[in-house]
């Protein structure tokens, strides 16, 4: 055998079974959860092989035949989605952003010590990190025990169950994701242009806005993108924290796969999701580059 | 300016503080409370038990498994196995297959390597709901009865992407003249990679396998979806329990998976990071 072909051979068994695994149990799945959001929902769950097009309309708000008259209500979910994940990037940000630059001046020893603690929560159990905030808030939690034998307060205050308790819920969750890529750029900040910038008399609120941040907005981008992502999919910590009174978009597919069985229109549900995640991807990659080009222009 | 300068300095000495604070002090009081005696609230402190920790270690069973809560001491301990034995399996397979296409995009040159490494960056970007119910639809349509193996299959396609990105991470930064001096000292191409590559590769692999294990163990929305009516795993027991209403148990099981996972990833995260 030549050494080409014996090369050929070894990729060939490194890669063969691994591809066949993908292509069958990750794309395979994926181009069927596609197809499926255009069919017709089977009257007892289940689908129809016939072209389907109404699914997406009724998440526009648009009457399905088979269904209801216009009805706005899913895309009023989608959006108090949108606004909540908005704000957990929101939060996240302002909780991370200014640790991140702490921990960045720290020495090697306690940096690579903090790292590990912000890292570390990433893998224990996503439930049990919530059911902790449960026991918080919740009205035996320990926020309103505490409250109500101070005195302070004479009834229970209603802090679990709300939007409030959803964000605190995916901000204490989603730490990680923000924290590591605007670490990564506050870390690689250049801190003679912000010198220079204050020897050039610009005060420390104009050098923060026109230095600091443009030159950290790329780990700020990147941060807003894998929080945002996996917040507007979540569905456990409304399903948690929210109880019945706050639904999440996570919770109206739930409900489509687990209760309604209207599998198509679920199907149709995730791809606004997965069409939200391209164009925030699509966005930043163009964003990304043309910060890029721009820079590269300048030197 | 002086005074100024170390005020702002000490404030964000402080607010880094308050951030660790909010990430660890949740975990130290679930931590405390679950030796808590009181049985109705667990919020309100009536004294040091270890019953709970008893009870969910099956030391003791309390004779009235009251009947305000469905699940019992036996299923808490059967999902526990269930989740073992699954992150067992899939750990063992995404190992294997993760470290395969990690070798194959850093040894070989082939056409398509960028969309290998698009496909190990999906399963991270995707929101878990929408692979959750793309496995659903496929398994359900092609027969395959849900339970042990459709979460084995399902829990794979992501975990891969977990130790590739390990084990890529390590290849990347290993020095190639020790396997360029072996080939020269006659090792063949097996030789050099069983003596030489391997070794060298191990940290990061078992480093990836623990990673595995853990999310394997903590997954929740992707195995709800494929689980089916008969199996059941520790998250998802947990989250039923949520769901309907708590019992000073869960305190206890809560305190010994966060316990398991530290110790499991600080070990995974330590053989990651030991680069030379």
């Amino acid at each position: 055998m030549s050494i080409a072909s014996r090369r050929r051979f070894q990729l060939a068994l490194l890669l063969g079974p691994v591809s066949a695994f993908l292509a069958i149990f990750f794309l395979g799945p994926l181009a069927i959860m596609i197809v499926t959001s255009f069919l017709a929902p089977g009257l007892y769950g289940g689908v129809e092989w016939t072209f389907y097009p109404h699914n997406f309309g009724r998440i526009l708000g648009f009457a399905d035949p088979m269904f209801e008259d216009f009805d706005p209500i899913y895309i009023a979910i989608f959006l108090n989605s949108i606004e909540i994940a908005a704000l957990t990037v929101l939060a996240t940000l302002l909780v991370c952003y200014p640790a991140a630059f702490c921990i960045a001046r720290l020495s090697e020893r306690w940096k690579n010590f903090c790292l590990f603690l912000i890292t570390l929560p990433f893998f224990t159990s996503l439930i049990v990190r919530l059911f902790v905030w449960v026991l918080i808030l919740r009205q035996t939690g320990l926020v309103n025990e505490v409250l109500l034998s101070s005195g302070l307060i004479e009834r229970p205050l209603d802090l679990i169950y709300t939007k409030g308790a959803i964000i605190l819920g995916m901000t204490y969750v989603f730490i990680p994701f923000m924290f590591m890529p605007v670490y990564a750029s506050v870390e690689k900040l250049d801190w003679t242009l912000v010198r220079a910038s204050l020897d050039l008399g610009a005060g420390p609120v104009r050098t923060f806005w026109r230095v600091i941040l443009p030159l950290t907005a790329p780990g700020i981008a990147g941060g807003a993108v894998i929080v945002f992502i996996p917040a507007l999919g979540n569905f456990v910590v409304p399903a948690v924290l929210g109880g019945a009174k706050v639904m999440m978009f996570g919770n109206l597919i739930e409900q489509q796969f687990l209760a309604a069985r209207n599998w198509p229109f679920g199907a149709a549900l995730a791809m606004m999701v997965m069409s939200v995640m391209l164009i925030m991807m699509v966005a930043h990659v163009v964003l990304s580059g043309r910060r890029s080009a721009t820079a590269a222009l300048a030197r | 300016m002086k005074i100024a300068r170390s005020l702002f300095t000490g404030g964000l000495l402080a607010y880094t503080g308050l951030f660790f604070a909010f990430i660890y002090i949740p975990l130290v009081v679930i931590a405390v409370y679950s030796f808590n005696a009181n049985p109705v609230n667990m919020m309100t402190w009536t004294g040091f038990t270890t019953e709970w920790y008893a009870q969910v270690l099956g030391f003791k069973t309390k004779v009235s498994e009251s009947a305000l809560y469905i699940e019992s001491t036996g299923q808490l301990l059967q999902a526990v196995w269930n989740s073992l034995v699954i992150a067992a399996s899939t750990t063992a397979i995404a190992t294997v297959f993760g470290t395969a296409i990690a070798i194959a995009l850093h040894r070989f040159e082939f056409v398509g390597q960028r969309f290998y490494r698009v496909v190990m960056f999906m399963p991270m970007l995707m929101p878990d709901i929408v692979l959750g119910i793309a496995l659903l639809i496929f398994f359900v349509n092609s027969g395959i009865k849900l339970g042990l193996t459709t979460i084995i299959i399902g829990q794979c396609t992501f975990l891969i992407s977990y130790v590739f990105i390990v084990v890529s991470a390590r290849l990347a930064g290993m020095d190639r003249t020790l396997e360029h001096a072996s080939a020269d000292l006659g090792a063949n191409e097996w030789m050099t990679f069983r003596r030489v590559v391997l070794p060298q590769l191990f940290p990061a692999i078992v480093g990836g396998a623990l990673l595995a294990f853990i999310i394997s163990m903590d997954d929740l929305v992707i195995t709800y979806f494929i689980a089916g009516v008969d199996v059941t795993t520790l998250p998802m027991f947990i989250f039923s329990m949520l769901r309907r209403g708590i019992k000073p148990e869960i305190n206890a099981i809560a305190v010994m998976m966060l316990t398991f996972s530290f110790v499991v990833a600080s070990l995974g995260l330590y053989l990651r990071s030991r680069q030379k």
